[in-house]
C-alpha cells in the first residue's frame, strides 16, 4: 500500500513550469520529510497531490493504492485516503469546527456517523491535541492564531484518519510548544495504518517527528536522498552545499 | 363608520395617486426599476371569506402573543392571546382608537412620496394595528400575515405600530403566496414607533413564490430616547420587488440593528433602499445585509447612512455583500453616507464577490463534493445573519428555504464553478 509519485511534470495556470520530473515513494507505516529553500516546488508538490486546479499535471502520475488518480477531484483523493494539512489553511465563517468535522467525517462514510460516537472520538482527539472544548464552536479558522489553525488540521487529520498525509509547512510559524503539541498529534496518529509526508524548510520538527526517509527539493527536483542523517546534515550545513554540488554536476 | 380624518385622508391620497405617473426607478444610469411588464389595470383587492382556523404557516397559535391574517384585501383571522396589549385590523382601530390611530398614522409615511404611496393610503383595507402600552413586555411573538392568494389580485397592506415607554415585544410580518401563473401586487406600508426605552426585535419574511408577485413596499420605523430596534428583514422571492426600508435614530440615546438577507433566483428583480437615518445625537447603529444571487436575477442593494445636523457623537456602521453564483446573474451593492455634522464615525463598505475558489478546494481536500461545499459556503455566509433572528423556528425555515434554493440552483452553480 503506497502513494506513488511517478515523474510528475506540474505547471502553473499560466503555463510556468514548477516541477520538472519527480518521483517519491511513500509506504503506509514510513515518515517522509520533503525539505527544501522556499520556493524550491514543496508546495506545488502538495497541492498537486490533493488536486489543486491552479495547476496541471503536464506529464507522469500520482498512484494510491494501485490507483491512479492524476484526474480525480479533490473530493475524490481525499476519499481514496489521501489528506493535506494545508500550510494556510482558509477560514469559512458560519461553519463551526464541529459542524465542519461532522460534514468531513461523514463524506467519508456510507452511513452518517452517530451523533455519540462522533462526541466521543471528537474529545479523545481533542484532548490528544490539547484543545480547549469550546474551540469547537467557533467558526473554522476564523480569527484563529497561527497555532489555532495548524492544531485545527492536525485535529482534522485525527479525524479523518487518512491512509496517507501530507503535512505542507505545518511546522512553520509555531512555537516549540504549540509545535510539541503537532508533533505529538503526529506521532500518536502514525503507525503501520499511515503514510505520512512532511514538508518543511526547517529542520527542527525533525527533533520531534523522526523520519525514515529525507528527500532533498531544489529548483523543482529531488535532487538528494536518504535517511535521517540527511536532515542533521541540513541542520548543520543548510542547503548551499547541496545547491553547490548541484550546479558544479550540472556543469 | 370610518372617521372623518380618515375619509379625508383617503381622499387626499387618491388625488395624488391619480396625479402621479407610474414610476420608473432609475439609479446611476445602468440599474432601472421598471414596472412595463405590470398590467395595473388588470388588478383588483379581491375579497375573501373569513377562516375559523388560522393558516398554518409558522407554529402553533399558542406559541404567539396575536395573530392577524390578511388574504388579498380582506382580514380573514384575527386572534390576541395577551390580553395587555391591542392587535387588530386597523380598519377597526381607526373606529375604535381613532384618536390614538390618527396621533400615529402616516407620522413618517406621507401619501405624498409617490405613486405607490398614495394608492396604499388611498386603498389600504384591512390591515393591522400594534399596540403595545408602557412597561407591557410581550415575551411570545405578535405576528402579522399579509397573503396574496390568486393572481390578479391588488393588495394594499398597511400595518401600523407602536410600541411605548419601556415596553417590550416582537413583531413578525410575513408576506406570502402559493406559487400561482398570473400577476399580483402587493403594495406595502408599514410604519413602526417605539417610543422611550422601548425594545423592539422586528422580522420581516418575503417569499412570493414563483408567481409574478410585484412588491412595491415602504417600511419605516422611528426610534425615541434610549429605545433599540433589531430589525431583520429577509427577501426570498418575489418576481419584482422594489423597497424602501428606513430606521429612523430620532433622539439621543436611540440604537438600531439592521441585519438583512435576500436571495433571488430565475428572472426575479429586487431593488433595495435602505437609509440609516441619524437625526440626534449621541445615537447609535449596525447595518448587515447579504445577498446571494443565481439564474438570471438582478438584485441591488443600497445603503444610506444619513447623518443630519445635530447628530453629533453618532456611531454607525454599514456592510453589504452580495454574492453571484451564476454567470448571467447581476448584482450591486452600493454604500453610501451623507453626513452634515462633525464629532461622528461612520464607516460603510460594500462587496460584490463570487464563490471563492480557495475555499472550494480547501473543503473537497476534506472529501466534500462541490456541490457540498458549494452549499456549506452559502449556508455559512448567510448564517451570522440568520442568527440574527433569534427564533429557532423562523430560523429554520429560513435556513430550509434557502437550502431548497441551493439545490434548485446546484447544477448551475456547479458549473459556473467549473467553467471558471
Amino acid at each position: 500500500m503506497s502513494l506513488e509519485i511517478q515523474n510528475l511534470h506540474v505547471q502553473t495556470d499560466e503555463g510556468v513550469e514548477i516541477l520538472h520530473g519527480v518521483d517519491l515513494k511513500i509506504n503506509k507505516g514510513e515518515i517522509h520529510a520533503l525539505m527544501g529553500p522556499n520556493g524550491s516546488g514543496k508546495s506545488t508538490l502538495a497541492n498537486t497531490i490533493m488536486g489543486n486546479p491552479t495547476y496541471e499535471i503536464t506529464e507522469g502520475k500520482i498512484i494510491v493504492n494501485g490507483d491512479d488518480i492524476s484526474e480525480a477531484d479533490p473530493d475524490e483523493r481525499a476519499r481514496a485516503g489521501v489528506f493535506m494539512a494545508f500550510q494556510y489553511p482558509a477560514s469559512i465563517p458560519g461553519v463551526s469546527v464541529a459542524n465542519f468535522l461532522r460534514m468531513a467525517v461523514n463524506a467519508g462514510r456510507e452511513e452518517p456517523i452517530k451523533v455519540l460516537e462522533f462526541g466521543k472520538v471528537l474529545r479523545e482527539n481533542m484532548d490528544l491535541l490539547r484543545i480547549k472544548p469550546e474551540f469547537t464552536k467557533r467558526y473554522l479558522n476564523d480569527g484563529f492564531s497561527g497555532g489555532e489553525k495548524k492544531r485545527a488540521e492536525i485535529l482534522q487529520m485525527a479525524m479523518l484518519r487518512p491512509e496517507f498525509a501530507v503535512l505542507d509547512e505545518t511546522d512553520s510559524g509555531l512555537d516549540v510548544d504549540a509545535l510539541r503539541v503537532v508533533s505529538d498529534g503526529v506521532n500518536a496518529l502514525q503507525g503501520e495504518e499511515m503514510g505520512t509526508l512532511i514538508i518543511t524548510h526547517y529542520t527542527r520538527i525533525l527533533n520531534y517527528v523522526e523520519p525514515q526517509f529525507v528527500h532533498v527539493m531544489l529548483d523543482g527536483r529531488i535532487v538528494r536522498e536518504g535517511g535521517p542523517e540527511l536532515g542533521r546534515e541540513l541542520e548543520d550545513l543548510g542547503y548551499d552545499p547541496i545547491r553547490e554540488e548541484v550546479e558544479a554536476n550540472a556543469s | 363608520m370610518p372617521p372623518s380624518w380618515l375619509d379625508e385622508s383617503r381622499a387626499a391620497a387618491l388625488e395624488i395617486y391619480e396625479r402621479e405617473e407610474v414610476p420608473t426607478w432609475r439609479r446611476s444610469g445602468f440599474w432601472t426599476t421598471s414596472l412595463r411588464g405590470l398590467d395595473l389595470d388588470a388588478l383588483e383587492p379581491r375579497r375573501y371569506e373569513a377562516v375559523a382556523e388560522p393558516p398554518e404557516i409558522v407554529g402553533p397559535q399558542e406559541d404567539l402573543a396575536a395573530l392577524i391574517v390578511q388574504r388579498g384585501g380582506s382580514t380573514v383571522y384575527a386572534w390576541v392571546g395577551d390580553e395587555r396589549i391591542t392587535v387588530m385590523p386597523l380598519e377597526q382601530a381607526a373606529e375604535e382608537h381613532s384618536e390614538l390611530v390618527q396621533r400615529w398614522f402616516a407620522k413618517r409615511l406621507p401619501a405624498g412620496e409617490g405613486k405607490f404611496e398614495a394608492a396604499n393610503a388611498a386603498f389600504w383595507t384591512g390591515g393591522a394595528f400594534i399596540h403595545v402600552p408602557r412597561g407591557v413586555v410581550v415575551d411570545k411573538p405578535i405576528q402579522v400575515i399579509y397573503e396574496i392568494e390568486d393572481p390578479g389580485t391588488a393588495q394594499y397592506a398597511r400595518t401600523l405600530g407602536i410600541v411605548e415607554e419601556n415596553a417590550e415585544a416582537r413583531i413578525r410580518e410575513y408576506c406570502v403566496a402559493p406559487d400561482f401563473e398570473g400577476q399580483a401586487l402587493h403594495a406595502g406600508a408599514f410604519e413602526l414607533y417605539l417610543e422611550q426605552g422601548a425594545n423592539v426585535k422586528l422580522a420581516h419574511f418575503q417569499d412570493w413564490g414563483s408567481g409574478e408577485v410585484h412588491d412595491i413596499s415602504v417600511k419605516r420605523v422611528e426610534i425615541a430616547r434610549d429605545a433599540l430596534c433589531t430589525w431583520v428583514p429577509i427577501h426570498l422571492g418575489g418576481k419584482l420587488t422594489k423597497q424602501t426600508l428606513d430606521i429612523i435614530t430620532a433622539e439621543q440615546g436611540a440604537d438600531m440593528r439592521h441585519y438583512g438577507l435576500y436571495f433571488t433566483e430565475n428572472d426575479e428583480h429586487l431593488d433595495l433602499f435602505t437609509t440609516d437615518l441619524k437625526e440626534a445625537g449621541p445615537t447609535s447603529g449596525d447595518t448587515i445585509w447579504k445577498g446571494a444571487l443565481t439564474g438570471a436575477s438582478r438584485a441591488s442593494y443600497e445603503g444610506l447612512i444619513q447623518i443630519n445636523k445635530g447628530a453629533q457623537d453618532t456611531h454607525t456602521y454599514l456592510q453589504t455583500h452580495s454574492m453571484l453564483l451564476s454567470p448571467k446573474a447581476k448584482g450591486d451593492s452600493i454604500p453610501s453616507l451623507i453626513v452634515e455634522t462633525d464629532n461622528v464615525s461612520a464607516s460603510h463598505g460594500g462587496t460584490v464577490g463570487e464563490l471563492d475558489e480557495e475555499l472550494v478546494f480547501y473543503m473537497q481536500t476534506r472529501g466534500l463534493t462541490r456541490a457540498e461545499a458549494m452549499r456549506i459556503l452559502v449556508e455559512g455566509y448567510f448564517e451570522p445573519v440568520v442568527q440574527k433572528i433569534e427564533d429557532d423556528q423562523l430560523e429554520e425555515i429560513v435556513r430550509g428555504r434557502i437550502a431548497e434554493k441551493l439545490t434548485a440552483a446546484s447544477d448551475e452553480v456547479a458549473q459556473y464553478i467549473e467553467a471558471r
